[in-house]
């Protein structure tokens, strides 16, 4: 007599089968996430300096009240003339909010700063200063000092501080840097390769040259 | 040899692949990217609080991602392909109501930071992936995972 299979059978086979599909689609997807395998976002323009084509590719996530990140922004600022045109560094918020209070409102300032086309200055100021306004007890009226130094508009400055879409930009590149594992600042992502600190950075900018190299032949 | 059945195989194949592919492509972009990015595309549409937008991010994308799967391989096919034209027409809902309140949508979410359309082409992309849904429904049976565990016993 031919062995039946009953319906039920059928379906527990299925079922094995989608388990298994699952199982393998998750995991694949989780090790891409791991791996940053995900798009990576892009950053406001006034953000983003040099070249999108450039061979060396640069995300740094940092906190305008950490030292390391003060120390690390001058050195990027030398590579920026010295591989002028071959390299392009975007700067992403990080702020440490357990250890420094007011850097998620510098990050706010700073990208409406940007809006009116003062990032640059304005996150120089942010830097200088930063062992001022870092500890302060109450919210450091320098915020907008800052502002009025380098001529903003202010009531445009304080319309865009209390956007909603100014404080989700910084949530969102926090949010991007936790699912990549970033726990320190500045981290820096060159060519999706991790570097933490300055000194890490400057290990890999001894590549640098070679990486150039590598891409004219 | 039933020509005729064939070619009705054949476009529930290609409906399988093309629906299941383009779920797992989506929801794999927004399962890689922060579940933040996409939350705030659907607070846009002003339908759900925060925190529920923010659920539904976490959860939606692997629901795209294990119905793209097995609408592709054609497990559970007509279940799927169900399921898929029932959150394409979730999807068409959102769209509409966002259109008819003239909400500010600038991306629809659908493929995380990637760009979209405009609301209008959004809508009617999904449209023609609801007609491949529907397809995979009625015909996608014939090359599938589904057929090959029946017919073996």
């Amino acid at each position: 007599m031919p062995r039946q299979i009953t319906p039920y059978k059928k379906i527990a086979r299925k079922i094995v089968i989608a388990a298994f599909l699952v199982f393998t689609a998750t995991f694949i997807t989780l090790l891409a996430r791991q791996m940053n395998l995900g798009p990576v976002r892009a950053v406001p323009a006034f953000r983003a300096f040099g070249p999108k084509t450039a061979e060396i590719q640069i995300y740094e996530y940092t906190d305008f009240a950490c030292p390391a990140c003060r120390a690390a922004h001058l050195q990027l600022e030398d590579m920026l003339k010295l591989y002028n045109g071959h390299i392009a560094i975007n700067f992403k918020h990080y702020p440490l909010m357990s250890m420094h209070k007011w850097s998620f409102h510098a990050a706010a300032y700073a990208d409406c700063a940007g809006e009116q086309g003062k990032f640059v200055e304005y996150a120089a100021l942010l830097f200088e200063n930063q062992a001022a306004w870092g500890r302060a007890g109450k919210k450091p009226a320098v915020f907008f000092d800052y502002a009025k130094k380098l001529d903003l508009d202010l009531t445009a400055f304080e319309a865009c501080s209390n956007k909603d879409e100014t404080i989700k930009q910084v949530k969102l590149e926090m949010a991007e840097g936790d699912l990549k594992g970033v726990t320190a600042t500045p981290t820096f992502f060159i060519n999706g390769k991790r570097a933490v600190g300055a000194g890490q950075l400057l290990d890999a900018a001894k590549h640098f040259d070679n990486l150039l190299k590598a891409g004219n032949r | 040899m039933n020509g005729k059945t064939d070619i009705k195989d054949i476009v529930g194949l290609a409906s399988r692949l093309i629906v299941g592919g383009i779920f797992i492509y989506a929801g794999y972009l927004k399962a890689v990217s922060p579940a933040e990015e996409f939350a705030y595309a659907i607070e846009g549409y002003k339908i759900v609080p925060a925190w529920l937008a923010l659920w539904t991010a976490l959860i939606l994308p692997w629901l795209e991602i294990y119905l793209g799967l097995m609408l592709a391989t054609g497990l559970f096919t007509r279940f799927c392909a169900a399921g898929a034209s029932l959150l394409l027409l979730g999807f068409e809902a959102l769209l509409a109501q966002a259109w008819l309140r003239h909400l500010p949508v600038l991306s629809c979410g659908c493929f995380g930071a990637n760009g979209s359309y405009s609301l209008g082409g959004e809508f009617a992309r999904n449209i023609a992936l609801l007609v491949f849904a529907v397809l995979a429904f009625r015909f996608g049976t014939g090359y599938s995972l589904d057929s090959a565990v029946d017919r073996r016993d």
